[in-house]
């Protein structure tokens, strides 16, 4: 699902019945291909979790004694009754992906209440969470890019070591240091944070500081080269200023592996979330699915997968419009 | 008679080892003994670790906070004492089959149900036959007959034989008692989220991931005979907050955010004994502590399972690991909190690597490889010991697994270490004889009856999945079935004492370390206290002071 799909020829098209039609395709063709990586998705995860080893009716009553032993098949016989796992996988399967076009995920084994419940509270503060955490890794990561790339040895050395260094912190360790430092020590912040705003800003920065490193150094390199083409030499040549050449010629072209890498992050953001709601009490996603993953609760794994893939192919075709408008060839073609 | 866990926290500054329950004070503050003008109203936000599936249900992190909602027939006190709760006072037949309780007249569920004979029948039943509470079950099996209510203040429960520890076993969360009108009409999902019974808070609201808020009942008529006040809640509203992060959890109480902490890290505790009220809880019931395969592998011989007990310094590993705080079992069968404790088995396989060698050379492990691991007839002393990582055996349990490890090696054992996840453990994927020669886990109860449900023999006829040892010993069934079913107490102690010395005899679990639960509790809320059958948290009789 990258640009070079889209690249259906050198055609110049002007406004017409054929390309409307081609449009229409492409369109429905994405639309296709969204559902079936969906249901792809959900389908791999539903067979996966069965195969791990080990026994969901053992689970559900291990749950609900805290404890972790063997049963007889007397006593896993009813539960197995109950949610269904005395029929064939198969039909497991069927019924559960018929109940997806219906809108229907499951209900989970554990909550008892239906998946789209379990996840539609928490999605919110989770999409939150990746949003800004994606627009401010973007914001520091420009910023520390055009400063110091090429701007003498110091400068670099600063920013590309900066970069190095926030790309390989764990998140985990930036929340704790996060915490102590504007939450223990200065009070700025909330330790438990919730959903609110003030709630918000730590366990973004955690999530922004290694994600801004690692797209500032793709930014870097690419701005290098950039730097040292013969169009920013002629734009130089007319007597442009740097700072107008790195930002109306240079940036456009440096941007587009971060973009790339952007649809990827917006997906590892929300499902890796989980480690800044931790240790900042947060609500969201990414806790209900390390919980159900760990109490297999099968239909919440899967809803949760599923929704992680949807941001997945969404953000993905963000990328590809986000490519059109930085990069106006691929507008023109299309 | 009913000094409170937090009078005695107060009174017993540094280690006042009372009724099983250690509790230590911080060295008192200015305000620390309750200076200051107490306060009504208010919100106690309290940061607890695990959030549960559902509010009721038979893991002790849904007893903690069905507590607050639920009341129950009868409570235990510090001394370990039987004390009225719902029921104002009961009768026991002389054949101890039938147990007739008389009720609390004029106690309503919070949805306007009477609280009467019929619905304490109701909701016994409930857990026995409808499967509404599998550690309920497993408490009263196969002792428990039937529940009739006789009229609507007298319920009475029927035995099919004598069984002493009945009284002490309800008085466990598990036994919390719910509105039939809701378990009946309610949906499962409701009843899940919000069980309706006639405590002292009902819950207003679950933000999943993030707290359950519980509000006051204003109604509130039916506090246990232990309660420090008379009445409904001082406080408005408890917040119950779910905080996996110990730095966070613990942070939370030092910056004012949280007034009442769980599990204060190891490494927090001596800032936190200085700072605020703290209590440590030690759990009774089975400690942590290893089951021995005694049907498959290298531990099948008792020679290796005690030659594996002398092995390794448990008693210095756990006090590094663990910081001093948490203190080391030496009797793998029931921690030292629990009533008819035996100390002599607790005293048994200390740190002796040269009697391990001895048994080892006995048991024909005679060999050496040249890694230095015992064999015999070729085959490696190799024990396999998958160990359920997190909420069991937590960062510093498992330090302390491997620090053993490592001594271990020396005498000879090649002791591969398995950490487990929470869905591995639940599944039972390390469950089962083929699965482990040593696994750690806990059991808490308020009685040495405990005993039964761990290791009653298993049949055919008669499974015990929970006997994981394996270890099949009819006369020591039959010591503990003697125990539960006896008239005298002195004879049961005796009795339960005997079980233990068996178990220790024949190193049918490894010891290591007791369950506990940790709280820290700001200085300006008082009378916050822990049941003791448990430790299950109490906020009904809690104030604010200024």
């Amino acid at each position: 699902m990258s640009a070079v799909t889209l690249d259906t020829g050198p055609t110049v098209a002007r406004l017409s019945a054929r390309s409307g039609v081609r449009t229409a395709r492409t369109v429905a063709l994405k639309v296709v291909t969204a559902v079936l990586v969906l249901i792809a998705a959900a389908s791999v995860t539903f067979f996966a979790q069965l195969l791990i080893p080990g026994d969901r009716a053992t689970t559900i009553l291990n749950l609900k004694t805290g404890r972790a032993q063997t049963y007889s098949p007397s006593e896993l016989a009813p539960v197995k009754a109950k949610f269904g796992f005395d029929h064939p996988v198969l039909v497991q399967y069927l019924h559960y992906v018929g109940g997806l076009f219906k809108g229907n995920l499951g209900t989970s084994y554990t909550q008892y209440r239906p998946v789209t419940q379990v996840i539609g509270s928490e999605i919110v503060p989770s999409l939150v969470l990746t949003l800004l955490a994606l627009v401010v890794a973007w914001v520091l990561a420009l910023t520390v890019t055009l400063l110091t790339v090429k701007r003498g040895r110091v400068a670099t050395a600063l920013g590309s070591g900066w970069e190095s260094l926030t790309a390989s912190l764990p998140p985990y360790w930036i929340g704790v240091v996060l915490l102590v430092v504007f939450s223990v020590e200065l009070r700025i912040f909330p330790v438990i944070g919730g959903d609110g705003v003030s709630g918000t800003v730590l366990p973004v920065l955690t999530l922004a500081i290694p994600l801004a490193g690692f797209l500032g150094q793709v930014t870097r390199d690419e701005f290098e080269k950039v730097l040292d083409q013969p169009f920013i030499t002629t734009a130089r040549t007319r007597g442009m200023g740097d700072t107008a050449v790195r930002l109306r010629h240079a940036l456009r072209h440096s941007v587009i592996p971060a973009i790339t890498l952007s649809g990827w992050a917006l997906g590892a953001l929300l499902s890796g979330a989980v480690i800044a709601e931790n240790i900042f009490g947060r609500p969201g996603i990414g806790q209900v699915l390390v919980t159900a993953v760990n109490t297999r609760d099968v239909p919440t794994v899967s809803g949760i997968v599923l929704v992680v893939a949807a941001v997945y192919v969404v953000a993905n075709l963000l990328v590809d419009l986000t490519y059109r408008l930085v990069d106006p060839r691929l507008g023109a073609r299309s | 008679m009913n000094t409170s866990l937090h009078r005695l926290a107060v009174i017993g500054a540094g280690a006042a080892l009372a009724g099983g329950l250690l509790t230590a004070c911080g060295s008192s503050g200015s305000d620390a003994t309750g200076s200051g003008t107490p306060v009504k109203g208010g919100t106690i936000v309290y940061a607890h670790e695990q959030e549960p599936p559902c509010i009721f249900g038979g893991w002790i992190q849904q007893a903690y906070i069905s507590r607050q909602v639920l009341d129950g027939l009868v409570t235990e006190d510090d001394n370990n004492a039987v004390k009225p709760w719902l029921a104002t006072s009961w009768k026991v037949s002389p054949d101890g089959r039938t147990y007739t309780f008389t009720l609390k007249p004029g106690v309503k569920f919070t949805d306007g149900t009477p609280l009467d004979a019929a619905a304490v029948a109701y909701n016994f039943d409930y857990w026995e036959n409808k499967g509404g509470n599998s550690t309920a079950k497993v408490s009263m099996d196969p002792y428990y007959k039937s529940a009739k209510a006789l009229d609507p203040t007298h319920v009475q429960i029927n035995l099919t034989s004598r069984y002493t520890p009945f009284l002490t076993l309800i008085t466990q969360g598990y036994f919390g008692i719910q509105s039939p009108t809701a378990l009946k009409n309610h949906s499962q999902q409701q009843n899940c989220e919000k069980p309706v019974g006639s405590g002292a808070f009902t819950v207003a609201d679950w933000k999943h991931g993030q707290e359950v808020i519980l509000k006051r009942n204003p109604n509130y008529t039916s506090w246990p005979a232990t309660a420090e006040h008379q009445g409904p809640a001082i406080v408005n509203e408890v917040d119950w907050k779910f905080v996996a992060d110990g730095v966070t959890r613990y942070s939370s109480l030092t910056t004012g955010q949280s007034n009442v902490v769980y599990d204060v890290p190891t490494t927090d505790w001596a800032q936190a004994r200085s700072k605020f009220d703290t209590t440590l809880y030690i759990t009774p019931g089975k400690p942590v502590s290893a089951y021995l395969n005694t049907i498959k592998g290298v531990f099948t011989d008792k020679l290796v399972r005690q030659a594996f007990s002398y092995g390794a310094d448990r008693k210095a590993a756990v006090e590094t690991g663990f910081h001093g705080v948490i203190p080391y079992e030496g009797n793998g069968a029931v921690s030292q909190a629990t009533p008819d404790y035996d100390a002599a088995a607790g005293a048994a396989y200390a740190y002796d690597p040269k009697k391990t060698g001895e048994l080892l050379d006995q048991a024909g492990w005679t060999g050496r490889n040249s890694a230095g691991y015992r064999t015999k007839d070729g085959k490696e002393l190799d024990v396999k010991f998958p160990y359920p990582a997190g909420a069991v055996i937590n960062a510093e349990g498992s330090t302390v697994l491997q620090v053993l490890q490592q001594q271990w090696k020396k005498v000879g054992f090649n002791v591969k270490l398995i950490p487990a996840t929470q869905a591995e453990v639940f599944s039972g994927k390390y469950s089962g004889p083929d699965a482990y020669d040593a696994t750690p886990f806990y059991w808490t109860s308020p009685s040495p009856s405990i005993l039964w449900i761990v290791w009653r023999p298993s049949t055919t006829a008669d499974p015990n999945g929970n006997n994981e040892s394996f270890y099949n010993n009819a006369q020591l069934g039959q010591v503990i079935n003697g125990a539960n079913t006896a008239t005298d107490p002195a004879k049961a102690a005796a009795l339960y004492k005997q079980a233990q010395q068996i178990i220790s005899d024949n190193a049918a679990t490894l010891p290591l370390y007791d369950q506990n639960s940790t709280y820290a509790t700001s200085k300006s809320l008082k009378d916050f206290w822990l049941e003791k059958s448990q430790g299950e948290p109490v906020f009904s009789d809690a104030y604010f002071v200024k």
